[in-house]
């Protein structure tokens, strides 16, 4: 992704301010704080170097250790008063503030020390900027999962985090419980519900979890093995279609498309036709049996005749013993 | 210093080859830096004459102290990823780089770990303008029921999000009531008015008056049935069966006399309309003892789908009754019944 011209500044007197209170920083160490290759951060040293205030006479420039630099570490000899660091400004304490409160919000993160202890303390830093993100009211945890969602995700961070495969009780979408080993490669979240991404031994192949249907979660004392795939997917979810699904809804229902990402192939009073990417006919059938009345038809129509033949035997249970 | 001084003085702007060219690249950085929050200040006394001054106000610069530990700062850096790519995505990871600055090297206890949530849209910006300066907006909204979009004056007084959408939450002068709008629904440019234009009082903060979502109507309602009776729900689950449902029980205990063999959880309601969801999606597997309305609102959902056999999505043919104009306005999120109306049941 291209570089703009706000992040590269904010970075350059960042790395100043950095830079003031340190000797001898080895340039790994600043590509790894502030995020960016090392090539990045010679490249930044040298527009420092040349920087300065107008006059741009050599007592006016930012200066370095030439002898550091060439051994691949920083050193800053004269900073030129520039070595103040920058407070937020409003939108950018808004977007911190915001993504931060996300976090916090998610099961099993609210009693996180760290986390709670990094939203006082960057509240206080923003200042006034904080109090427009006071009026951005975000979902709160699940209280009725919360407990449980903390526990496995505790156990999965510290699996992780050395490497170790896991054992998990899981139950997928459609009911089914299993046992199995998986070896850790991330942890995921929507904002809503964490996932944890690995390589499940039982399906050979890499499969996500949310953590709200673990059951249980064992560490296993064995080391996880290396697999081949990114360690890092960037996404939450997989995307993969197994099936296009059409669903005729009232409009009241048009969230579905929005959220979900479907098309409105037609449209007219009383209903609107979305066409669905699904990965996981159980996935469907849940939202199906969920949005209930608001279903006014569904294709592919095997799929919805095994669903009302659910559908029917539970109502022969409530029936029945009811 | 004078714009001239900054012209002739600073580095890069002698490549302007005219006086427009100076003015634009001037404006630019302008932006650029009250962008980073770099107050610039604008003066006019005798030492300038009749040109403008520009000065950085340094008391208005520094980042207050803050001290961040390894832990706090891996924590920042997991928020600052959030909002991939939206608009919210530059200043967020410009606020990480600026308390990086002056924060030690981050501790990998949140490594591993990527978070990203649905962003608002771009109109998040000026509608959280508006709600810090009480301003009335106006907007172009296309409900989910309604076909063409209409001009809507709300004084907003939150911004909210519920299962995976952005809404604001304001009095809706139009109507005279309070509303909740959907960021996505919201057509071309929020218009935001003079500052104090707004004179109802605030609804703020998601206890109170904000209740669940009803998620069947796409927006956010006041939770029905929480007449303060039924918290607790009384669900018998087969053994082996529904996983999911007992993971949020609070207790358990062996079914007796018609539910012998079976297991009864209670659970808490919370939001009933997303429980009866869930329950309903667990079919024979789950039946729902008490409360009345949460049991309803299952059998409700199970009788719809088993009507599914004998209908396809018939977009020809015989025509459906209209739900142009409903007396409640889901779009906005009035008032819902969390238990579907028959009348919507029986269509088909």
């Amino acid at each position: 992704m291209a570089e703009s011209t706000s992040e590269r500044l904010a970075r350059l007197l960042a790395m100043v301010a950095y830079l003031a209170d340190r000797d001898d920083v080895p340039v790994a160490e600043l590509a790894a704080h502030f995020g960016v290759p090392q090539a990045q951060i010679m490249r930044d040293v040298d527009t420092l170097w040349v920087s300065g205030t107008p006059g741009y006479q050599p007592d006016d420039l930012l200066d370095f250790s030439a002898d550091s630099y060439d051994a691949q570490r920083i050193t800053l000899t004269n900073a030129r008063g520039m070595d103040r660091p920058l407070r937020l400004g409003p939108g950018e304490a808004v977007a911190l503030i915001v993504a931060l409160r996300a976090l916090a919000n998610l099961p099993g993160m609210g009693a996180d020390p760290a986390v709670a202890s990094a939203l006082a303390k960057l509240t206080a830093a923003a200042g006034d900027a904080a109090e427009a993100a006071e009026a951005v009211a975000l979902e709160t945890a699940d209280p009725a999962l919360d407990a449980h969602v903390s526990r496995v995700l505790g156990t999965a961070r510290a699996a992780l985090a050395e490497g170790e495969r896991v054992h998990l009780r899981y139950t997928s979408a459609s009911d089914a419980t299993t046992e199995r080993d998986v070896d850790p490669l991330e942890l995921l979240s929507d904002g809503e519900a964490w996932f944890l991404r690995g390589w499940c031994l039982l399906s050979d192949a890499v499969r996500h979890f949310r953590l709200d249907r673990v059951a249980a979660i064992t560490r296993t004392g064995q080391d996880a093995v290396p697999h081949e795939v990114a360690s890092t997917s960037g996404r939450v979810r997989p995307e993969q279609t197994l099936l296009q699904a059409r669903l005729e809804l009232t409009p009241r229902s048009r969230w579905v498309a929005e959220r979900f990402g479907g098309e409105i192939l037609a449209e007219r009073d009383g209903a609107i036709l979305v066409a669905l990417d699904v990965a996981d006919e159980a996935w469907l059938a849940r939202l199906v049996l969920d949005l209930g009345p608001d279903v006014l038809g569904l294709e592919p129509r095997g799929l919805a005749e095994s669903i009302a033949a659910r559908a029917a035997a539970a109502l022969a249970a409530y029936e029945e013993v009811g | 210093m004078t714009k001239a001084d900054v012209r002739a003085t600073v580095n890069g702007y002698s490549q302007a080859s005219n006086d427009d060219a100076f003015e634009r690249m001037f404006e630019r950085d302008k932006v650029t830096l009250r962008e980073l929050g770099i107050p610039l200040v604008t003066l006019t006394d005798d030492a300038h004459g009749d040109d403008i001054g520009y000065r950085i106000d340094l008391d208005g610069y520094d980042l207050p102290r803050v001290d961040l530990s390894p832990a706090e700062i891996g924590v920042l850096s997991v928020a600052a990823q959030v909002w991939d790519g939206a608009h919210l995505d530059l200043p967020a990871r410009r606020a990480l780089t600026k308390l990086r600055a002056v924060s030690p090297a981050a501790s990998g206890e949140l490594s591993g770990h990527v978070l990203r949530i649905p962003p608002p849209s771009a109109t998040f910006d000026p509608l959280l303008s508006a709600i810090a300066s009480r301003a009335v907006v106006t907007f172009g909204y296309r409900g989910a029921t309604s076909s063409a979009p209409a001009q809507r004056r709300v004084e907003p007084w939150q911004l909210v999000v519920r299962d995976g959408a952005w809404y604001v939450l304001g009095h809706d002068l139009v109507r005279d009531a309070e509303r909740m709008f959907r960021l996505t629904r919201i057509t071309g440019a929020v218009k935001v008015g003079a500052r104090g234009g707004a004179t109802h009082p605030r609804v703020t903060g998601t206890g109170g008056g904000l209740g669940a979502t009803s998620r069947a109507s796409g927006s956010i309602g006041r939770t029905v049935g929480d007449d303060g009776a039924a918290d607790v729900a009384r669900v018998a689950v087969r053994p082996e069966r529904a996983g999911e449902v007992r993971l949020r029980a609070l207790a358990a205990t062996p079914g007796e006399a018609a539910w012998s063999g079976w297991d009864v959880l209670e659970l808490a309601v919370g939001n009933a309309d997303d429980l009866a969801g869930l329950l309903a999606g667990h079919t024979d597997a789950v039946v729902v003892l008490e409360p009345p309305h949460l049991r309803e609102a299952v059998v409700t959902r199970l009788r719809a789908a088993a009507g599914l056999a004998t209908v396809g999505t018939a977009t020809t043919g015989t025509e459906t009754d209209p739900v142009s104009e409903p007396a409640t306005d889901p779009a906005t999120g009035d008032i819902q019944s969390s238990a579907p109306t028959t009348g919507e049941a029986g269509r088909g």
